[in-house]
């Protein structure tokens, strides 16, 4: 781990290295340690340390980025002359935009000093707790936990330096039946400890598999549908990477408008659908920067149902004559107030999903996504779980299912299956319909 | 600098400790391109064995990308990264453990090598399957791609004209909005040392070069985009020079604007005939994953999923038609996944997996081969990098030509009524390999032998071995085409793989076709 100073030193090097108009670095580092586990068994496990550099160099509107994982004089000093280099063979851009100078970067706590000293000691424990579990179950175990204690940091020619330490581990299970006819799946993804409660993860997994076992037919078709955090994470990001301004008014995005421009002040949603991001939201720290070096804020994309902000670069925010966003690095949908289970107990009959899976965009004027629900679904009968039933396939998009929205539970920090990013706060949804457009055999 | 002189100013500047020499394999004839990497290979596998591991291996690598990315008249960013460091891993009380660092110095080394053996140690507690690797051959040998064109020689102007070229010719066609170009260079350097006995070094390239073109039509309020059917390849930039660009950028002009006024597609039941420019990543999907031996032991279950190809499956399993042949690969010319040995140090072989139409095999490494009795591993072991642990990875797959000369014209011409899909587009299966979607770039119907105009909003779902015994006729080989992926995923931390697959133009009967147009 470095230091901020040592970061800085490194900062100041090439700075003094650069004889390029301007030299802007972004570097960053640590260790990051894992272990997985498979049919109630170690499989592999491991640490790594590392140190990355970028460094790009300019010359007028002349460009070039250097990137390298050595921190020796010798390195940074060719790591230097290289984008230099590349810089004075690169042609002018004309959408260039000067660095960034000094910036004011609001302080992020997202440094668990317990989590950055957890070995691996703490990790083959947590395993045996879920191994545990499911031998005494007679289930099949298989699971995965990875912990980072990180650093990032970037500066520039022009006086700009920020640095952020954070910490994150993500854990996922899935536990299987011997006889392959049922499967049920949790996770959990935080920036402290304390927030994982193996005992409590573990039985969600075995209890899950348990109650899948043999899973009843049910027809493709459109359902009253509870999606988990998890599915809502998941489609949610499908959404969110779309939201750019350009693209939306250069009139190749859900975003734009037919006749020119972008959607934003559009009603898209119901009122109660509110997506913004918050470096500083309790339950999901972000980062300090986002784009640019731009520093993060509050920015609610969606508010009451309303699109209210794209993302901006800095060129284009300057040509469309408005402010740049950061990007921003978490993401939180508002919930209600009730829990999963008060939702299954007001749902008269429905589709209850644990997670969506293989997720791709079929068509971008629609983000028509498809994908898969795997590791449990449900029929929900007169508010109870009846009975598992066959996994589908589903073609549908993330802007029905917010359009289609009857009921929220509270929102909690859950990571997305497939992209697994850890600053995710979202709640379970039960919507009006959701379209399973046919049955995967897949258990 | 040559990246030879850069090697040296980087490399281990550490104090060598008494170092006992590794049995070497046959050869000892090969010089290594930096003097020290024998020494630190020595160091790392007699510390792991010192400490108690029964096995150790550690890959010192460097890793060198250049991507240049475009739109229109502009360059959006040239990145020329390297990445350089070294893995150990090592087998205690039948477990892994693994350790990596971006120091390479001996004391490092060391270190690092007893924190793998510390992993091991400590997770040993837990085993309850004892790990046991195949026999393999030690080898002190190297290994590279056989490129023509050393692409990291060719001078960046060449590279930004070529892009800004294909740009400005898909911008002649009217009605072409934008068009985006890119082109990715990979060098992996590895040396590689066992406690076999093996030291080997290996110097791999891959090229990914696309474009993608766009058309806005603000009256029909539609957009439509066509990538490039060029492929990643497993070769230097003699590809990026050969492939015809222009040709296939204008061509994608065309498409994207007939693709607005094309009709959507009626959905049903239909036959297929996929050029191989879209039926490669239905093989990667449904018939290389399927068949790695990980995924079918419940080891990928919790990731990238299982395999509906079980054990019992193995030998008398109808994959598909008796006309389908898939063989799996590493040796193959200009694949992504071709190389001299893989990262368990094993030589690398082909083999089949399907063989008139029946499943017979699975991929394997070190650690899988006797669990179906197997003398040798298949040599499918890799890392994506130094600081990623190596495991099971597809080799190229790929499915075998027809016997006769039969072109995507003579299949055309003996269809009654089929959609023909090319280039890769929407791609989906589930998490055992059953339940699949694909799209295309370009869908055109064939009528009474003849395409009749061009289709949209084309997808197809079926069942994996229904797919596949619905294939009853495939190209020969003078058709045959390598398509591939740069980055295929899978592993707990998710890894990068690339890999090929060739197939010939093929035709498939009664397909489940979608319409995927949807107002929201």
């Amino acid at each position: 781990m470095h230091t901020e100073q040592e970061a800085q030193q490194i900062v100041t090097r090439i700075v003094s290295l650069s004889k390029a108009d301007n030299v802007e670095v972004n570097l960053g580092g640590g260790t990051t340690s894992h272990l997985r586990f498979a049919n109630n068994s170690p499989s592999t496990s491991g640490s790594v340390s590392n140190a990355t550099i970028s460094i790009r160099s300019t010359f007028g509107r002349q460009s070039g980025t250097v990137g390298l994982n050595q921190t020796d004089d010798a390195s940074l000093r060719e790591g230097v002359r290289r984008s230099e280099e590349l810089a004075r063979l690169s042609p002018e851009d004309p959408e260039f935009m000067p660095p960034l100078g000094l910036q004011r970067y609001e302080e992020v706590n997202s440094f668990d000093k317990t989590m950055a000293d957890n070995g691996p000691e703490f990790m083959a424990d947590a395993a045996a707790e879920c191994i545990q579990q499911a031998v005494k179950r007679n289930l099949l175990a298989t699971g995965f936990l990875q912990s980072n204690a990180g650093w990032s940091a970037l500066g520039n020619s022009r006086g700009l330096f920020g640095y952020h330490r954070t910490t994150s581990m993500y854990f996922s299970e899935t536990v299987r039946t011997p006889e392959g006819d049922g499967s049920g799946w949790v996770s959990a993804a935080s920036h402290k400890t304390a927030d994982f409660r193996f005992q409590e993860l573990a039985k969600v997994a075995v209890d899950k598999a348990a109650l899948s076992r043999n899973p009843k037919p049910l027809p493709p078709g459109k359902y009253v549908t509870i999606l988990e955090p998890s599915c809502v994470a998941d489609l949610l990001q499908g959404m969110v990477f779309s939201l750019n301004a350009r693209s939306a008014d250069e009139g190749r995005s859900f975003f734009s408008r037919r006749e020119g421009g972008n959607k934003l002040g559009e009603k898209l949603f119901p009122e109660n659908v509110t997506i913004y991001t918050d470096p500083n939201d309790p339950l999901a720290p972000g980062s300090r920067w986002g784009a640019d070096g731009l520093p993060q804020r509050r920015i609610e994309w969606v508010k009451e149902g309303m699109l209210a902000n794209l993302n901006y670069s800095r060129y284009w925010a300057e040509k469309q004559g408005t402010t740049p966003t950061p990007g921003g690095s978490n993401l939180i949908l508002r919930g209600g107030d009730g829990s999963l289970e008060d939702m299954i107990r007001s749902t008269k009959q429905g589709v209850l999903v644990t997670s969506i899976w293989y997720i791709r965009s079929v068509d971008p004027r629609s983000l028509l996504l498809t994908g898969l629900t795997r590791d449990g679904v449900f029929w929900i009968e007169n508010g109870k779980i009846d009975h598992p039933v066959n996994n589908f396939r589903w073609n549908d998009s993330p802007i029905s299912v917010l359009k289609n929205i009857d009921a929220m539970s509270k929102s909690a920090r859950v990571p997305p299956r497939e992209s697994r990013s850890p600053n995710v706060v979202v709640p379970a949804l039960r919507v009006k319909e959701f379209n399973f457009s046919s049955v995967s055999e897949a258990v | 600098m040559k990246r030879r002189e850069f090697l040296k100013t980087t490399a281990a500047t550490g104090t060598l400790l008494f170092i006992p020499s590794l049995p070497l394999g046959r050869s000892n004839t090969v010089q290594f391109s930096n003097p020290d990497f024998e020494k630190l290979a020595e160091a790392a596998l007699t510390s792991a064995r010192t400490m108690g591991a029964t096995y150790a291996d550690i890959r010192i690598a460097r890793y060198r990308t250049q991507s240049i990315s475009t739109r229109e008249k502009r360059v959006l960013n040239v990145s020329d990264s390297e990445s350089y460091g070294f893995g150990i891993r090592v087998i205690v009380r039948g477990t892994w453990g693994f350790a990596a660092s971006q120091v390479v110095t001996q004391e490092e080394i060391v270190k690092v090598a007893k924190q793998a053996v510390a992993i091991a140690t400590i997770n040993s507690k837990l085993q309850k399957q004892p790990l046991t690797l195949a026999p393999v051959q030690s080898y002190k040998t190297s290994w590279s791609t056989p490129i023509k064109k050393n692409p990291f020689d060719v001078p960046l102007q060449d590279k930004v004209e070529k892009l800004l070229g294909i740009n400005e010719e898909a911008l002649k066609v009217r009605g072409v909005t934008f068009c985006s170009s890119s082109a990715a260079f990979v060098n992996e350097h590895k040396f590689f040392a066992s406690t076999e006995g093996s030291m080997i070094e290996q110097d791999l390239h891959r090229c990914e070069p696309s474009f993608t073109v766009t058309s806005v039509n603000r009256e029909l309020g539609s957009f439509q985009t066509r990538n490039s059917y060029a492929e990643p390849q497993g070769m230097g930039y003699e590809y990026f020079e050969e492939y015809p660009w222009l040709e296939d950028v204008r061509q994608a002009g065309e498409d994207v604007m007939e693709k607005h006024k094309a009709r959507s597609v009626e959905p049903g039941k239909r036959d297929l005939i996929l050029h191989p420019s879209n039926l490669w990543l239905t093989i990667h999907e449904s018939v290389g994953h399927p068949t790695e031996l990980d995924r079918a032991l419940g080891m990928e279950a919790n990731y990238a999923g299982t395999s509906f190809l079980t054990l019992d499956k193995r030998g008398t399993f109808k994959f598909g038609s008796d006309i389908v042949n898939f063989v799996a690969d590493k040796t193959q010319k200009n694949g992504l996944a071709t190389s001299g040995y893989d990262d368990d140090g094993v030589k690398t072989t082909e083999w089949h997996l399907v063989r008139n139409g029946v499943f017979i095999d699975y991929q394997t490494t070190r650690e899988q081969a006797h669990i179906l009795g197997k003398k040798a591993s298949d040599g499918t072991c890799y890392a994506q990098s130094w600081n990623a642990v190596p495991f099971q990875r597809m080799p190229n797959v790929s499915l075998q030509p027809g016997p006769k000369p039969l072109g995507i014209s003579d299949l055309i011409a003996d269809t009654d009524d089929a959609i023909l899909i090319k280039g890769r587009g929407s791609y989906s299966i589930d998490h055992q390999r059953y339940n699949f979607q694909f799209g295309g770039q370009a869908y055109y119907e064939v009528k009474k032998g003849k395409i009749t105009g061009m289709l949209k909003d084309v997808a197809y779902q079926a069942r994996t071995p229904d797919f596949w015994n619905a294939c009853d006729a495939i190209g020969g080989a003078e058709e045959y085409y390598l398509g591939g992926s740069f980055n295929d995923g899978k592993g707990e931390p998710g890894q990068s793989n690339a890999v090929s697959h060739g197939c010939c133009p093929s035709r498939f009967r009664s397909i489940n076709i979608l319409n995927t147009a949807r107002t929201v």
